[in-house]
């Protein structure tokens, strides 16, 4: 998978989304992703956001990923940024169990309310497997949930890398597969710069980038 | 040469980055901004300073990011107001962050800077500050190629945008 920050051209647009509670790494996973780096980080404030160009599927990709804080206290705030996205990352902390309840107690009603997109991929993503003595909640329990609220289902560390790159093309590639996401995403291509000046002109993409 | 070369191409890259240079930070729509409006008026209402506190520290999140100068004005002003009066040292980073994104957006980098460097002081860990300070240097060197490229080139034909970043750097 080639990949690189840079602006540069691309086929397809896609917004993906990062949630879950706050401390379960979900900042970590993206810097993991667009920097390969890994360090201790504060709890993020409102929303942040990272773009990525990668080739995947023989297709040139623009991701604009944004990644929620997991503070309740910024909840109202982040539930306006589901609108749109095509692909929803839920993750948890396999060594915290409430993380895990956390997903149907909230997450998952979160995204019936806010997200608009019927067809939206959805991947579960167990984080910190390189805690494995640590760890309280099975992969079973993962797969099952999963199973259940039809969502991808990977295991992975943002700290040793492990599953990190295939957790962003698996959810890339299903996206990929799907003609109503594909169709969504090449809607927000621009090719021409001076037409990204209106970034308002299309409502589906403005609180995208 | 080949020093020209380089620099040529980094005045096309930053025309290029001008106009793509929303791809940093978040942007926050104006329905976002009027939901966050209505819960300070809704918290105004009841008796929790605390919740009144938190629903007005999302409505100044949601200003300064906003796409509209008015509203990164007003986000600006409401920050600075209550930012004597906070002395919690995670709400008071907060609050200089939330600052340094509206000077950022606002143009005024050096300011931005000052503050963002503040909130480093305080938590040198911080993902989004350092992505902050980053973007504003990156801005402060590429407008600075921007003016030394109108020196250098006739670059007329991109000269609408090199005009308008120069005079936000003012
Ligand atoms: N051992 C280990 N620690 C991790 C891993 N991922 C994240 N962490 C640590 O967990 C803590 C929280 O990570 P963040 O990425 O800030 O969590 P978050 O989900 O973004 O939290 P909010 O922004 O508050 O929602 C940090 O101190 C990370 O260093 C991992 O895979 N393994
Ligand atoms: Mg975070």
């Amino acid at each position: 998978m080639d990949s690189s920050s840079a602006p540069q051209e691309f086929d397809y647009l896609f917004k993906l989304l990062m949630i879950g509670d706050s401390g379960v790494g979900k900042s970590s996973l993206l810097l993991s992703f667009t920097s390969d780096e890994f360090q201790d980080m504060s709890p993020t404030i409102g929303v942040d956001f990272k773009v990525k160009y990668v080739a995947i599927g023989g297709k040139k990709l623009k991701l604009a990923i944004w990644d929620t804080a997991g503070q309740e206290r910024f909840r109202t705030l982040t539930s306006s940024y589901y609108r749109g996205a095509q692909g929803i990352i839920m993750v948890y902390d396999v060594t915290r169990r409430d993380t895990f309840t956390n997903l149907s107690e909230i997450w998952a009603k979160e995204i019936d309310l806010y997200s608009t997109n019927q067809d939206c991929i959805k991947m579960l993503v167990g984080n910190k497997v390189d805690k494995e003595s640590d760890r309280v909640v099975s992969k079973k329990e993962g797969i099952d949930f999963a199973r259940e609220y039809g969502c991808l289902f990977i295991e992975c560390s943002a700290k040793t890398r492990v599953n990190v790159q295939q957790c962003f093309e698996e959810l890339v590639l299903k996206i990929l597969d799907t003609p109503s996401l594909l169709a969504e995403g090449s809607k927000g291509v621009k090719k021409n710069i001076f037409k990204d000046k209106q970034p308002q002109a299309d409502a589906s993409t403005s609180s995208c980038c | 040469m080949a020093k020209l070369e380089a620099k040529l191409g980094m005045i096309v890259d930053s025309v290029g980055q001008f106009f793509s240079g929303k791809d940093q930070l978040p942007w926050c729509d104006s329905d976002i901004i009027a939901g966050c409006e209505r819960e300070v008026a809704e918290a105004g209402k009841q008796s929790s300073d605390e919740l009144l506190k938190e629903c007005l520290l999302r409505l100044s999140w949601a200003l300064v990011h906003s796409k509209r100068p008015q509203d990164v004005q007003r986000g600006i002003a409401m920050l600075e107001e209550s930012l004597p009066g906070t002395d919690d040292p995670v709400q008071q980073r907060e609050k200089l962050y939330l600052l340094a994104i509206g000077h950022y957006r606002s143009g005024d980098y050096s300011r931005s800077r000052d503050l963002v460097e503040r909130c480093l002081m305080i938590a040198p860990d911080w993902r989004q500050a350092v992505t902050l300070k980053k973007t504003i240097e990156d801005k402060i060197t590429k407008d600075g190629v921007i003016g030394l490229g109108i020196a250098a080139t006739a670059a007329g034909l991109i000269a609408g945008g090199i005009a308008a970043a120069v005079s936000r750097r003012r």
